[in-house]
């Protein structure tokens, strides 16, 4: 299906109708000049016919039997189709030709012209079978000087046929040609493009596994080398990127946690010591849990910015959602339960997706744990996966304090809380939601959130499903 | 026991080796990977601490030299780098456990003990702590006689706190062996199972035995652990 906005679709289109144009005029311009080359070709012959005709009429007054029969032996003017009459000006007609071959008009029944003062007068009858009687009138002297009219003329049928049979050509030409060119553009733009089309799915097999490969590049010094070579560089580039990041990520693990396992190894000996006092001892717990804490913010931090980075190495396999959702429910049920939240479950169908299941694991983990947190005694959270329009769904539903408006775009950046005060009493390091969004934006999916403030929220995660799981719902 | 502890960070090598000799361990300490593989393959050790990124020699391949020459020796590997490609990697070539720094130290001391402990140990199917049993055939437990109900994931803490009776379990240890590591961020899962099994287990009793070591962890213990 050609799309109506592709490249190919819009040079077709001004193919088509670039040479439609050219044609059409073309076709008008002949038309209309042979047309006129055949209407002068026309008078011409009427003229030659005047001028030959013209001499004999000297004789012609009241009886001029002789030279008519000349006329009509020399010029067969009803055979040819033609016309003539030779009148005075006071519509006497003194010789008319007889009724032609075809029997397209009357001779007798001409109209006559309009007082002619001029040597020369051209006019055209209108046949009733179609086309005219182009007539040329002359004003010319009898043997005695009186005036008379010659009237010449001749039907244009035969000009009209032509004409009409050149339009018919043209009808005929016209859209050949025309369809010629489309299906002709059509397939050349489809070749110009084709190069164009193996360096995109060439690009779309390379991710962040594989970018030490790179294009094919035709020297074929046009657009398609300068793109597939603007492409490479953008890849080597990224390449680079990647590279320094992934260097950067793992420096920046061994420099942080070198310093991290010293200071908790060192604090732990002191408490462990027999002769350390028990307020000390306290005082270390104590750093010992800010230890802790420092940690988990090291480990969130180097996830996200890994995840962030588009990691390599992430596990793929094919699983069911619905039921990692509910073992992983059932492995915090008590976390809820110990608050008095009533934690229900909506898994029927099986969901099948494809991906990291640890990682997934690590999204529902850290929904449940913030729903859990910030509903109050009483409450409720529920956990329900399905299929929408051919992707899968997990919701995690709450009825908790919600989301302020204001809030609700910032809270999945990295360290942003709602409320200060809540940060001391829930702890966590505020990377939950980052990591959780960070992970389904890497499976091809994402997370959203709608809540209402007071109410609860709703935290919605959208996942491609599993090749080869039927589509359609039951 | 003699252990070797190969680290280039001189720092965190001297705060293990003090740490595990005061633990009654004998320590030796080298500083690269070159010098690891002499130590390790000229003296006799019972546990060697390996840490991978190591110069001159990486610490993946100290790990596959050693494993021909010595296919016994419990190897621990200690390391900044967390992919789970390069966990795999090491296990594949014949590591025996694999921690990740940040650690707390009682945790790297359990798992050399657990290490050390290794071979033909006896899986006892009853576990005992005073009077409370916990049976492994039948998962029942019962304290003085009388049955306790315990869900799927108490019994399943409570076995883990029995079979290392006496030591000091991190909540990050708890966590990977009871759970995964996916829950290593929620904020008090093992706290909040820990309380629900105090109250199940040691409520009704005079004698407690789920104790806790703050700042580290929990124990089973009839009394205070070292």
């Amino acid at each position: 299906m050609m799309k109506l906005r592709s490249i190919r679709f819009r040079l077709t289109v001004w193919y088509a109708g670039l040479l439609a144009l050219l044609l059409v005029t073309f076709s008008v311009s002949t038309y209309v000049g042979l047309e006129r080359y055949l209407a002068s070709g026309l008078r011409e012959s009427l003229t030659r016919r005047a001028i030959e005709i013209g001499p004999l009429l000297g004789n012609i007054v009241d009886d001029g039997a002789g030279q008519i029969a000349e006329i009509k032996a020399h010029y067969a003017l009803e055979s040819d189709n033609g016309f003539l009459r030779i009148s005075r000006p006071d519509e006497k007609v003194l010789y008319v030709s007889g009724p032609t071959k075809d029997q397209s008009f009357d001779p007798r029944r001409v109209p006559f012209p309009k007082p002619v003062n001029s040597l020369r007068v051209d006019r055209a009858e209108p046949l009733a079978g179609g086309g005219s009687l182009v007539i040329s009138t002359f004003r010319v002297a009898g043997l005695d000087g009186s005036p008379l009219l010659m009237e010449i003329g001749t039907s244009d049928r035969h000009i009209r046929e032509t004409l009409n049979q050149l339009l018919l050509v043209f009808a005929l030409a016209l859209p050949l040609c025309l369809s010629v060119a489309i299906a002709g553009g059509y397939t050349l733009t489809r070749r110009a493009l084709k190069p164009i089309g193996e360096i995109t799915s060439k690009a779309e097999r390379i991710s962040s596994r594989n970018l030490s490969e790179r294009l094919p590049t035709p020297k074929s010094g046009d657009e398609v080398e300068r793109l597939s070579s603007s492409l490479n560089g953008m890849i080597e580039r990224l390449e680079k990127a990647f590279h320094y990041l992934n260097r950067f990520s793992a420096d920046a693990s061994h420099e942080l946690r070198t310093p991290l396992t010293i200071l908790r190894g060192e604090l732990e000996l002191i408490a462990h010591r027999p002769d350390t006092a028990e307020d000390v001892r306290d005082t270390i717990s104590t750093a010992l849990e800010e230890t802790d804490r420092l940690t988990k913010i090291t480990e969130s931090l180097l996830v996200v910015s890994r995840l962030d980075a588009g990691e390599a190495q992430m596990d793929h396999s094919h699983f069911d959602l619905a039921v990692l959702a509910g073992s992983t429910a059932d492995q915090m049920r008590l976390l809820a339960e110990d608050k008095n939240i009533a934690l229900t479950c909506r898994l029927n169908q099986p969901v099948d997706i494809e991906g990291d299941a640890s990682r997934l694991k690590q999204v529902i983990v850290n929904l449940l744990d913030n729903a859990i947190k910030f509903t109050p005694a009483g409450g409720s959270v529920n956990v329900s996966a399905g299929t929408e329009n051919g992707r899968a769904v997990l919701e995690i539903c709450d009825t908790g304090a919600g989301i302020q408006a204001d809030s609700i775009i910032r809270i999945f950046e990295r360290f942003y809380r709602a409320d200060a005060a809540r940060t001391r009493k829930y702890g966590g390091v505020g990377l939950g939601l980052s990591i959780a969004r960070a992970i389904c934006k890497s499976h091809g999916g994402d997370i959203r959130v709608e809540s209402v403030d007071g109410k609860g929220s709703r935290f919605r995660v959208d996942l491609p499903r599993a090749n080869g799981s039927n589509t359609g719902a039951p | 026991m003699r252990i070797l502890v190969v680290e280039d960070e001189e720092r965190v090598a001297r705060m293990v080796e003090r740490g595990l000799a005061s633990a009654a361990f004998a320590v030796d300490v080298a500083c690269d990977g070159a010098s690891g593989l002499e130590m390790a393959s000229a003296y006799h050790y019972d546990l060697i601490v390996l840490d991978l990124m190591l110069p001159q020699l990486s610490g993946t391949e100290v790990l596959r030299r050693l494993r021909k020459i010595n296919g016994q020796v419990p190897i621990l590997i200690l390391t900044a780098l967390d992919g789970i490609a390069g966990k795999v990697e090491v296990f594949e070539v014949g590591a025996d456990d694999y921690l990740t720094k940040p650690f707390a130290f009682a945790e790297l001391l359990v798992r050399i003990k657990a290490l050390l402990r290794r071979g033909p140990v006896t899986r006892a199917s009853m576990l005992r702590i005073d009077n409370l049993e916990l049976d492994r055939l039948t998962q029942q437990v019962k304290r003085a006689g009388r049955r306790i109900e315990l869900t799927m994931k108490e019994y399943a803490l409570l076995e883990y706190l029995m079979s290392n009776a006496g030591r000091v379990l991190s909540r990050t240890m708890i966590i990977e062996h009871v759970w995964d590591q996916s829950f290593d961020g929620v904020t008090n899962i093992v706290d909040v199972y820990v309380r629900h099994l105090r109250t199940k287990v040691d409520e009704a009793h005079e004698q407690k035995l789920i104790r806790t070591r703050r700042g580290v962890g929990y124990s089973i213990s009839t009394r205070e652990p070292e």
